[in-house]
């Protein structure tokens, strides 16, 4: 019974009284807006710099590969940091937009090396025998890498999309009021952290499984390969 | 229909063709032959511009496809290619396959293209795998759909790359039946193969390649009875050797003494010769996997049997890199005092059943001929 109680009474506190919810998913909605813009631009990115490795030009072969190394190699908050405090110290420009260029900058290079994989794990071969039935290099780059390719990475690039997610929590360094700064804030406001950190793992967990629940179900729709 | 004009290629220094000429008529089906990196394979890609001559001339019904300005793609769609590893689509269906080109190049509609595809699929006795994706055929289904693949583009011509050679003993017969059908059906055709016999059967023209061309060429008869040039004569000869390595402790010895009789029925070689040849390579193999090496080093022993088809005999070749060790000096050694080692009877036994027997050491390899 008093369990109940506590537990209403935490309820209450952290989630309805000064319409604390609110904040929660106010908090919710940015780190979903870093993470799909992040990830929307990452991928244009990745795949520019994908395709600058597949290219070629030694010079854009050598700036790729340098960008690929450093970025996989620099930790996002401190990138988000040296955006902040040096890059863009003296614009005024939002720190969610600085957030989402650093997530773009930092997922680019995991997605050049994922979707290099990817087509790389496509067989030379039948993209040898599309072109002798007359497809155009850009028909067999259609119709036969793009959907096999695509069928390779997506189980990798779904955990790309997962720690893009988790990254995020990160971005309160710099002054974003995300979910997890907000959590962390509620916590510190109503004296009880533990549930409300408790129901922000939750709110990771859900996204993260979301994500999966997306994936499986594209899965679904187009054919796997074997 | 084809016409190649002084044909050369080269990657890097390595010359590979250099100044081929060769006209195949219409309905014509020509077998190519040769050991191995002697350019038919590459000669054969020149023939739909996959490979880029550095000079010379390709001419098919008229059109330079070496010329910059010919449409390479729309003239690959009339001119069909089978592979020796298949190259099917593997994210796509069997029927996906076939009329993917259809619809995508030659802009026909699906249901035009299905029922095509369906009709071909018949004549090579498919049509219930429509369904099925290239992972789940054997090798031999997936020749075949791959031949009805480039069918389906209705080609005037039809390359074939070592259609065979990918494939297990069981299955050839069943995509050569299909390549056979074709060449009756008056199909303009180039056949890169091994298959001696088949190329001797199917082919009007047969082109032995080496030296970086075409050496010798004649109806099959003529190439296959009677080789005029020295290295067709070696060639068409030499072909009835068998080779196997063994690398390993635990190799697979029945796969082995399979294979051989395999390689030997082929030849109709008699029972008791087999038996004997299989008593010699399993009793020196163990020989010297258990005396000339040692774990860690990993063996290397080569296997070569070769059968003269002039005086029925058989000579097994084994070369290895381990210690040099010459057991039938010992076993000479323990004959004139009557009694064998028991752990040598079995290379007693070979000495015993062949007709000559020799060893040697030199650079480092040891050497034993067995004749049989």
């Amino acid at each position: 019974m008093q369990l109940f109680t506590r537990l209403a009474e935490s309820i209450h506190a952290n989630l309805i009284a000064g319409n604390s919810y609110l904040q929660i998913l106010s908090g919710l909605k940015v780190t979903l807006l870093i993470t799909l813009a992040g990830l929307l631009s990452g991928t244009l990115l990745g795949a520019i710099f994908c395709a600058m490795n597949y290219s070629g030009s030694k010079t854009l072969k050598f700036a790729a590969k340098t960008y690929i190394v450093v970025m996989r190699g620099t930790p996002i908050l401190l990138l988000l940091m040296l955006l902040f405090y040096v890059v863009f110290a003296r614009t005024r420009l939002d720190a969610i937009y600085i957030a989402v260029i650093a997530f773009g900058l930092n997922s680019a290079a995991h997605i050049a090396e994922i979707m290099k994989a990817a087509l790389g794990s496509v067989d030379p071969g039948q993209i040898l025998a599309a072109r002798t039935l007359g497809f155009t290099k850009f028909g067999a780059f259609y119709h036969v890498t793009l959907p096999q390719a695509g069928a390779y990475a997506r189980p990798v690039y779904q955990n790309a999309v997962i720690n893009v997610i988790q990254w995020t929590s990160v971005v309160g360094y710099i002054t974003i009021a995300d979910l997890t700064r907000v959590i962390n804030a509620t916590g510190a406001r109503t004296a009880d952290p533990f549930f409300v950190i408790f129901l922000g793992i939750l709110i990771y967990l859900l996204l993260a499984y979301a994500t999966y629940l997306i994936f499986t179900l594209a899965d679904r729709k187009k054919k796997v390969i074997r | 229909m084809i016409r190649v004009e002084n044909l050369s290629k080269s990657f890097g220094s390595l010359k590979v063709l250099a100044g081929v000429n060769l006209e195949i008529n219409k309905g014509e089906c020509v077998a190519i032959i040769g050991p191995s990196g002697a350019g038919k394979s590459v000669f054969l890609y020149c023939l739909n511009a996959l490979e880029k001559p550095d000079s010379g001339s390709v001419c098919l019904n008229g059109v330079d496809i070496t010329d910059k300005k010919t449409d390479i793609n729309k003239v690959r769609e009339k001119v069909g290619m089978v592979y020796q590893n298949f190259h099917l689509f593997s994210h796509l269906t069997v029927l996906e396959n076939i009329i993917l080109a259809p619809v995508k190049v030659r802009k026909l509609t699906r249901a035009a293209a299905i029922e095509r595809a369906c009709k071909l699929l018949e004549t090579v006795s498919l049509l219930d795998k429509k369904d099925n994706y290239p992972d789940e055929l054997s090798g031999g289904q997936k020749q075949r759909i791959a031949i009805v693949r480039a069918l389906a583009m209705d080609p005037e011509i039809l390359l074939f790359d070592e259609p065979t050679s990918a494939l297990d003993p069981t299955m050839v017969g069943e995509v050569l039946a299909v390549i056979r059908a074709l060449a009756k059906q008056g199909f303009t055709m180039v056949i890169v193969t091994h298959e001696m016999n088949f190329a001797r059967e199917v082919a009007d023209r047969v082109l032995f390649m080496e030296e970086k061309g075409i050496y010798e060429s004649g109806t099959p008869e003529n190439i296959f009875e009677s080789p005029v040039k020295v290295k067709t004569v070696a060639f068409i000869r030499k072909l009835k050797t068998f080779n196997y390595n063994v690398n390993s402790y635990n190799f697979d010895l029945i796969g082995m003494c399979a294979r051989l009789e395999l390689f030997c029925g082929k030849y109709a070689i008699e029972k008791k010769k087999i038996n004997s040849t299989n008593l010699a390579l399993e009793e020196v193999v163990t020989y010297i996997l258990k005396h000339c090496y040692e774990k860690p080093r990993q063996p290397d022993i080569n296997i070569v049997v070769e059968y003269g088809d002039i005086d029925k005999k058989i000579v097994v070749e084994i070369v290895h890199d381990g210690k040099n060790l010459d057991p039938f000096e010992k076993i000479s050694a323990a004959a004139e005092g009557g009694a064998v080692d028991p752990d040598d009877l079995g290379i007693f036994m070979v000495k015993k059943m062949s007709a000559n027997i020799y060893y040697k050491n030199e650079n480092d390899l040891s050497r034993f001929r067995i004749k049989i």
